[in-house]
Formats: C-alpha cells, structure tokens, sequence
C-alpha cells in the first residue's frame, strides 16, 4: 500500500516533467514515424520480397517498430537518472523514507504510459496505410511490450546509477544497442539471414519480442514464439527489477 | 542511551575500490551531537566530510564502526532513521521543471503527509523562508539564493529533529551566506539539531556552537570554537623574512625557535608563523633581535588564533592551502 502510494506520487512527479520537456516528446513521436515513412516504403519494392510473408508490407514492419520502441523508450530513464544524481534529486528521494522500488517503478510506470501513447499513435497510422488490426492479439503483445520496456528501463538506471556520468553510460548502452538491435530482426525478419545469425538470436531477449510481435499482431495466440516471449522475458524482467532495487538502496551515487 | 547526544558516532570507517587499492575515506570517526547544538564538521575538501554525512544519513552503508541518529540505528533501522532526520545536499534536489511549491508538496506527500497538510506546510514554509512571491515560477527561474532556500525548505518539510547541510553556503554570496546563518539559527532555537560540513573557517566560527575538525579521514579537534582557539594559546605572529639570503633566514628562524617564550614555530622558506602568549607584549623584543643579527624583515603580521592556526597546529598545513587532491568528494 504504502509502494503503491509512493509509486504513485513519483510516477506523477515524471510523467509531468515528461510533459514539460517538450523536446522529449518530439523526438519520441518522430522516430516511429520516421521508420514508418522512410524505411517501410523500401521494402515494398525488395527484390527478395517474394521471401517475404505474404500481404501488407505494414503487418511485417510494424510489429517490430513497436519493439524497438518500447527498447528505445527503456533508455529514457536511464538518462534522466544521470541528470537526476547530477541535480541531487535521487539523493533527495533516497533520504526520504518512501520504498526504493518506488523511487524505480514511478518513472518506469511514466515511461510506460508515455510509450503506449506512442505506441498507439504508430497503429493509428499504420491502420491508416493497410495495418490490419487484430484487438486482442496487440492486447497480448502490449504486455510483452510493457515487460521488455520495464527491463530495459531498470537495466538503464541502474547501470546509469552505478556509471554515474553520461560518457561512461552512453559508451555502454550505444554499444549494445545496435548489436541487440539487429541481432532482434527488428526491422526484418532473421529468418532472412544464415544459419548463424539465426542461433545467435536466439541469445538475445528482443529476438524473442519481435518472433512474438509478428504472430500476435496478426492474431495468432498458438504459436510457440509467444509463450517462449514470456518464458525468456518474464524472469528477465524480476531479474533486472531487483538488481536496479538493490543498486537504488547501496547507491555509491 | 543518553537522550540528549542526538548522534552518536563510533569508529565510523568507509573506503572506496581505487585504481591502487581500497582508498580510505573515514579512518574510524567517533563523536558525539547534542540535542539542539549546531554542530560542524570543518576540513578540507576531501578529507571525509560528505562521507562521513552520507553515512550518517544512511545514504551509504557503513563499511565498520556504527552510529545512531535519534536514538536509531543507522544500519539496522534505516527507514525509521529516513523519517527523523532531513538533508540538503551540496547539489539541493530540487525538480527544476516543477515550481517551488510543487516540489515541497511532494517532498510532504513522500514523508506521508497528506495532500491538504503538504500544501498547508508547503505554503508555511515559502512564507518562513521568503519563498512565497515565487513558489508558483519553474525552479529553473530561481537565483542560486532563491535556490538555496527552497532546497533548505525541501529539507525541513518534515519537521524533522536533526537537519544534515552539506557546504550550505558554497556558491553563495556574503549577503546569501548571512541569511541562510540566520536560517539556520532560527532552526536551532526552534529545537532542531543541526549537522553541517563546512570548509570555510568564518562559517565554522561564526556559526557552530561545537564542531570537529576532520583531516585524511580522521578527527583532529573537537570542541568549541572558543575552546579551540584558546588551545592555541596566545597570539600568532607571521613574519615574512627576506628569502633571497637563504642564510640570513635561517639564521632568523633558529634565533626565534631559541626565543623560550615562542611555543610553537613553523617556518616555510621566509614565511614564519609563531605562537606567543601575548603578541603585543612579544612584538618589540622579536624584532630587535632579527634587526641585531642584520635578518631583514618584509612584512610583520600579528593576529589572534583562528580555527586555521587549530588546523594548522593539528596538522601541519593551513586549512586555506589543504584539500583539492579530491575535489570531487560528492561522487565517493
């Protein structure tokens, strides 16, 4: 009760300043919507697009755009975190006695709610090009958006609260994020690539979210990609949540 | 456990990995804080002053050693200590997107106050501490003093018993400086303790009703300011001697140091700094001996003991010249 009250105070505490900062907001609008305008009309005309599945080229790309949203919008937070330690404020929340994984699940839970706004701008619009929407399967796969964007987030705090200065965290989430990111398939499928490709991925939790994105956006609940999704991420997601809990709690900030 | 000593420190130790090995930060701190005092924790920069607090506000665990903050544990009762105790941090924590009285809002809510008692305190606050004209603007707006108050109030939303400031009068003009020393006095005869680093001597005299100083870790002095200063005994005398005859001043310093009233002599080149029960008195008779033995004298310099002679007699260097080999002890 008394995390959920904390949580709450703090989530709203983010999510205004979210709002405030409106240049957050611009370059959160516009990457999805740059993928969607400028990388998607590419595919239509690939010479290997017989290898494609078959129908609107949206139902392919849009599911993984979704997934490389909610693993962009995860790092958010780890960047406000090396601005907040810079200003004191974590400091000023660390000596209150609200529950440390408050102090982590408010922005988190801001962030998430800031992503879903995206996310459902980016079907709006896609639905407008050809999308076809499958409700429940999106409900599903929101879920599985919501846990990755939650790893990713604790992974970023907390890494930026153990780093503490922006060169050192920016070294290492841009080193990873290309790697995870084309190593996911996120804007095509590794069923495309060699044998090697093809097992790397599966060492790579995103691959896992975008297999399953493309199945249950075309509202298919059966296959196994999304019941291995939830099998990899779930105790990735418990996982990253209490290290970024512990390393709140001992902060060397 | 006596109800008035408000913290109690034993043998506090913290050290840090280092490229060469664990740095030691605090080398076993033990003092004692008496309920209502205004207590200071005076050194140079790096010498575990922010360590040392950061422990105590529970903010860092503690590597040996412990300590008790209002009667608590700080290792053991963490949360309990959170609620009793307050801290504004050399970097304030005020949210510089939200304005002043959403930030003290809040700070009241994380304590546990409800919405309409955080506006009320919020709004008591800004009126005590002059905030109310702009608690409504963004805290990017504010002036570094307009700062420093806010951060003072986030600090004291609370009511709590003991307030920890750490450096709160860096950055801030003389006029600032004074207005947050008559901040903090006020706190004090309101039955607030408080603990502050400092590294400025004046804040340290003119502030603290008790302080330690702390050098490398380790506590040099504690006492009174007044106390302190009389330890020194008597008056320092600086003279400047001429350094180009190397052995003119040589032969100065060794005439001094032979002197039975001088207690105490530290000499740097041509600069001597002295100790003497009564400078007036001594003065005269100091001079004719160096003009005698033909040592020329540049400058003369006669003052009553400062907390810098304390530190100086305790560790052989000035305050003023000391510290900076870490200057950055806000991030250990």
């Amino acid at each position: 009760m008394k995390t959920a009250r904390e949580t709450g105070l703090l989530f709203g505490r983010y999510l205004t300043q979210l709002v405030r900062n409106p240049v957050w907001l611009v370059v959160g609008f516009s990457t999805p919507i740059l993928y969607l305008a400028l990388f998607a009309p590419l595919l239509k005309n690939l010479p290997g697009a017989a290898q494609l599945p078959q129908g609107n080229v949206l139902d392919l790309f849009l599911p993984g755009i979704l997934a490389l949203l909610a693993f962009l919008s995860g790092m958010g937070p780890g960047f406000s975190t090396i601005f907040e330690l810079r200003s004191g404020l974590i400091e000023r929340f660390r000596v209150t006695p609200a529950s440390r994984l408050a102090i982590l699940a408010g922005p988190i839970l801001a962030t998430m709610v800031m992503m879903f706004v995206f996310d459902a701008v980016v079907v709006a619009v896609g639905a407008g090009f050809g999308f076809r929407l499958h409700v429940l399967g999106l409900a599903v796969l929101a879920v599985l958006l919501g846990m990755l964007m939650i790893i990713m987030a604790a992974f970023s705090i907390a890494t930026a609260l153990v780093t503490k200065d922006i060169s050192s965290f920016a070294a290492i989430t841009n080193g990873l994020n290309l790697p995870v990111l084309l190593l996911a398939g996120v804007l095509l499928p590794i069923s495309l690539g060699p044998l090697w490709m093809r097992i790397l991925a599966h060492f790579n939790p995103l691959y896992y979210l975008v297999e399953a994105a493309r199945v249950l956006a075309a509202g298919v609940f059966s296959s196994a990609v999304v019941w291995q999704a939830f099998a990899v991420l779930t105790p990735l997601c418990a996982g990253t949540l209490i290290w970024a809990t512990r390393v709140i709690r001992n902060a060397v900030a | 456990m006596d109800v008035d000593e408000v913290i109690i420190a034993r043998e506090l130790r913290k050290s840090f990995p280092g490229k060469r090995g664990p740095v030691e930060a605090v080398r076993g701190v033990s003092m004692n804080v008496g309920r209502g005092e205004i207590f200071g924790f005076l050194g140079p920069n790096g010498a575990g002053k922010t360590t040392t607090l950061r422990m105590l506000t529970t903010l860092l665990p503690v590597n040996a050693g412990s300590a008790t903050v209002a009667g608590l544990d700080v290792a053991r009762q963490p949360r309990q200590v959170r609620s009793r105790i307050g801290y504004v941090s050399q970097l304030g924590g005020a949210d510089e997107l939200a304005t002043g009285a959403e930030n003290l809002v809040l700070q009241g809510r994380l304590y546990g106050r409800s919405r309409a008692q955080a506006r009320r305190r919020a709004d008591e606050l800004a009126a005590l501490l002059g905030l109310s004209e702009f608690a409504d603007r963004r805290v990017q707006t504010y002036s570094g003093g307009q700062r420093r108050r806010l951060d003072v109030a986030l600090g004291i939303v609370h009511e709590p018993e003991v307030l920890f400031l750490d450096e709160p009068s860096s950055g801030l003009d003389p006029q600032n400086r004074a207005n947050l020393w008559d901040q903090v006095r006020l706190l004090r005869d309101h039955g607030t303790t408080l603990f502050l680093t400092t590294h400025y001597l004046e804040e340290a005299d003119a502030l603290c009703d008790r302080l330690v100083i702390i050098d490398h870790g380790r506590i040099v002095a504690e006492g009174a300011p007044r106390e302190l200063k009389r330890q020194v005994a008597g008056d320092a005398v600086v003279l400047s001697l001429r350094d180009d005859d190397e052995a003119a001043a040589d032969r100065g310093v060794a005439l001094l140091r032979a002197e039975p009233y001088v207690r105490e002599l530290t000499a740097d080149g041509g600069q001597v700094r002295l100790y003497v029960e009564d400078g007036g008195a001594a003065l005269p008779h100091l001079l004719r001996l160096l003009d005698n033995e033909q040592v020329e004298i540049r400058s003369v310099n006669l003052s009553e003991p400062t907390l810098d002679d304390v530190f100086l007699r305790q560790t052989g260097r000035s305050l003023r010249d000391a510290g900076g080999e870490n200057e950055n002890e806000v991030a250990a």
